[in-house]
């Protein structure tokens, strides 16, 4: 029956060319989709767990990093030295800022931070030391063309650009890391310094705690020492912002890929069972030459099978390229195609589609009259 | 030829349903994502459309107010007040934060308001208490309804709670929502007094916006002035990267799969009556009949598919809305055209091909098989 199935597929190697290819289309579109949210989600927790490997404090119940506002109160470093278990604190202050040059503008994470907590993966370039150093994602350097060396500017402060971080965007927006002279230095030089009141000196710290001790004992027991302060596992906040991210984007784009797979599987469905109806007269042949129904039913199930899985290579490929074409057209997007859970759901998803289409003309090939092979 | 034509299409109706089902989905798909893209758009600008503001005072280098951060010393509202032509200045302080309710995270847009001014607050009652009060926050009603937060629940926001006293309409989008609690509230909680956000500026009659934001930008030092159409468009340009561009991606790939896969069923329709085509060239049916033909076959799988996937796509907006009320669907004609140019130039081309390859062919090779 598998050879059957074969001559049958190359019966029309055209037309089982373009089943693949639509079949594989399908797949890339969904597989995109998918990938995008576990890019999306990735990054939002890599850009917490890229900080610290034990414990964040933030301001009294704060527990998210990304898309929040955290001041504490300059007192809270030495306290937080002071319970029992931590080894050290590193300072980091976040300010979200918008980067605008020319007609292009992009949100911008601004982190100051001072020996820990700073930019995981230096592409090229070095980590900020003087006054007015800046490191930002390479995804703001390719959308805006920028160079090592380079002013960036925000609200009048011009900041020169010495480094190149890598992987260190979330939620469309990239980071940009400088210590904390420079956080001064752009307070009080550039156009907030009328207005600088408001903004945050000290945002987060990141713990070191003692090896072998229990991230979550330490965070609660430096909570409950010091006032005014949150303090948790860093690994419970980056869980914190994937939720975020998927109370932001899950209802869009769960209910796209939801529509996708619908409209993907009716599509495979009703090519394979298109391709078999439109072979009555073959089938025929084969029924006046001894075939049975059940050997018929295997051949295009076999085929369906074959089709699905010459079209998950090419729609994986397809996907990829899709993938690299959104990462080229808007830098700092991450497509994860290739998630396994994705690729096996997809997968399954239409073989069992390709061989249902495949299954449905079965009455039609019961009632076939071996006989009519030969009436036209 | 028509006759023909129409018997082929009818001679397996469960064929035609196929693909018209098929053609039909994926055109859905375009529909739908065009939908959602224009419906956020809407949605995503929607606090600064909707309070109608002649002119926008934030501080200098600020331009919008998604991921902004816009401090303005609060003396600068008497600044501006004693500008010629300024007829109310309405401030707010602005934070865009996540807040927590019922066990789950929301990015919301937090506005201050200064007690009972509606100026700048919300434009759509929904229930409860139209303005917020000293501890107590209104929340989008669609917020509400998912998160299961009634009057009198709590929210959280950057570390304190806040009783909901009542419900906006029209105030949810996928980046972002708008929660509204008192100017004195959220500065004490952001620990930022003597600051506002951002002046919502009326204008006296017959003054034109633009004039007045000059006027404004030269009388006082240190702020931003934008008129609301400025001022849409450019937060438009940052909302839209933060989401809304992924849709538009995502309609584009719909788009190329929807032409791919009307493309192969046209093609594979039109194909499969190769032989038929060479018969009729071969019995001396002239050319343009033959493609008359097929393109009579084509645009009425086309135009069937089309009315189906708009049909379904009409029915799909109340629906998501009933059920999927986050989502905000909305229909644009120029959505629709687009979508039926797409459809119908994919069906000429698809069923013109498989034409050209007989016509070229020697006729007689018609009778050989």
């Amino acid at each position: 029956m598998i050879w059957l199935a074969w001559q049958n597929s190359l019966l029309r190697p055209g037309r089982t060319l373009l089943i693949i290819l639509a079949v594989a289309a399908i797949l890339a579109e969904i597989l995109a989709l998918e990938g995008f949210l576990a890019g999306s989600y990735w990054q939002l927790r890599q850009a917490v767990l890229q900080r610290g490997d034990a414990v964040i404090v933030a301001q009294s119940g704060i527990t998210n990093f990304f898309a929040t506002r955290s001041i504490l109160p300059q007192q809270a470093r030495s306290q937080v030295e002071a319970v029992s278990g931590v080894v050290s604190t590193h300072p980091l202050t976040a300010l979200a800022a918008i980067y605008e040059s020319g007609s292009l503008r992009s949100p911008l994470i601004v982190l100051a931070y001072d020996d820990s907590g700073g930019p995981r993966q230096i592409e090229t370039g070095r980590l900020p030391s003087e006054t007015g150093d800046i490191v930002v994602d390479l995804s703001l350097a390719k959308k805006f063309a920028l160079d090592l060396g380079d002013r960036l500017t925000l609200s009048d402060y011009d900041f020169t650009i010495v480094g190149f971080a890598r992987g260190e965007t979330a939620l469309f927006t990239p980071f940009a890391f400088t210590n904390f002279d420079t956080l001064i230095d752009f307070y009080f030089n550039s156009d907030l310094a009328s207005d600088i009141a408001a903004f945050p000196l000290l945002s987060f710290l990141v713990v070191d705690i003692i090896p072998d001790a229990n991230a979550q004992e330490m965070a609660d027991q430096i909570s409950a020492h010091v006032a005014g302060v949150t303090a948790i596992p860093i690994e419970t906040m980056a869980r914190h912002d994937e939720k975020l991210g998927q109370e932001l984007l899950g209802p869009i784009l769960n209910l796209l890929l939801g529509l996708s797979y619908g409209v993907g599987a009716l599509a495979i469905g009703l090519f394979t069972f298109a391709a078999v109806r439109g072979r009555r007269k073959s089938f025929g042949v084969l029924r006046a030459l001894g075939f049975s129904v059940v050997d018929i039913g295997l051949s295009v199930t076999f085929e369906a099978v074959a089709w699905a899985i010459a079209a998950i290579p090419v729609g994986i490929v397809f996907a990829m390229a899709i993938a690299r074409l959104i990462e080229a057209l808007a830098p700092g997007y991450l497509l994860l195609v290739t998630e396994p859970k994705a690729l096996i759901q997809t997968a399954l998803i239409a073989m069992v589609l390709g061989v249902l289409g495949a299954l449905l003309p079965l009455r039609m090939l019961i009632q076939l009259d071996p006989a009519s092979a030969f009436k036209d | 030829m028509l006759k023909w034509a129409i018997r082929e299409l009818l001679f397996s109706p469960q064929q035609l349903f196929a693909n018209i089902a098929a053609v039909a989905g994926a055109f859905a798909l375009v529909l739908f994502f065009e939908g959602i893209f224009a419906g956020e758009s809407r949605q995503i600008v929607a606090m600064i459309d909707h309070t109608e503001a002649d002119v926008w005072v934030m501080q200098k280098g600020v331009g919008n107010m998604h991921m902004a951060t816009s401090f303005v010393a609060d003396w600068k509202i008497d600044r501006v007040k004693n500008v010629k032509g300024v007829k109310k200045v309405t401030p707010i302080l602005y934070l865009s934060s996540a807040i927590e309710a019922g066990g789950s995270n929301w990015f919301s847009f937090v506005v201050g308001l200064e007690a009972g001014d509606p100026r700048a607050g919300p434009w759509k009652h929904a229930g409860g208490a139209q303005l917020p009060a000293a501890g107590t926050a209104v929340v989008p009603d669609i917020f509400a309804s998912d998160a299961g937060l009634k009057i009198g629940d709590t929210v959280r926001i950057i570390g304190r709670d806040f009783t909901i006293s009542g419900f906006s309409s029209e105030t949810f989008s996928m980046a972002n929502s708008v929660t509204y609690v008192t100017l004195a509230d959220l500065a004490d909680a952001m620990s930022s007094l003597g600051i506002v956000s951002y002046m919502l500026v009326d204008a006296d009659a017959g003054v034109a916006p633009q004039e007045l934001a000059a006027r404004i930008m030269d009388e006082v030092e240190g702020v931003n002035v934008l008129t609301r159409d400025d001022f849409i468009r450019r937060d438009y340009s940052i909302a839209y990267q933060m989401g809304l561009e992924i849709v538009w991606m995502m309609t584009v790939i719909g788009g190329i799969l929807a032409v791919l896969l009307t493309g192969f069923i046209i093609y594979a329709h039109i194909a499969e009556r190769e032989r038929e085509l060479a018969m009729m060239k071969a019995l001396g049916v002239r050319n343009l009949a033959i493609y008359g033909a097929t393109m009579v076959q084509a645009f009425t799988i086309g135009a069937l598919a089309l009315c189906l996937a708009i049909a379904a796509i009409l029915l799909a907006i109340p629906l998501t809305e009933w059920l999927m009320p986050k989502v905000s669907l909305a229909m644009t004609m120029d959505a629709l055209l687009k979508t039926a140019g797409l459809a119908f130039g994919v069906c000429l081309i698809a069923s013109v091909l498989p034409v050209m390859r007989v016509l070229s062919v020697d006729p007689v090779t018609a009778f050989q098989q």
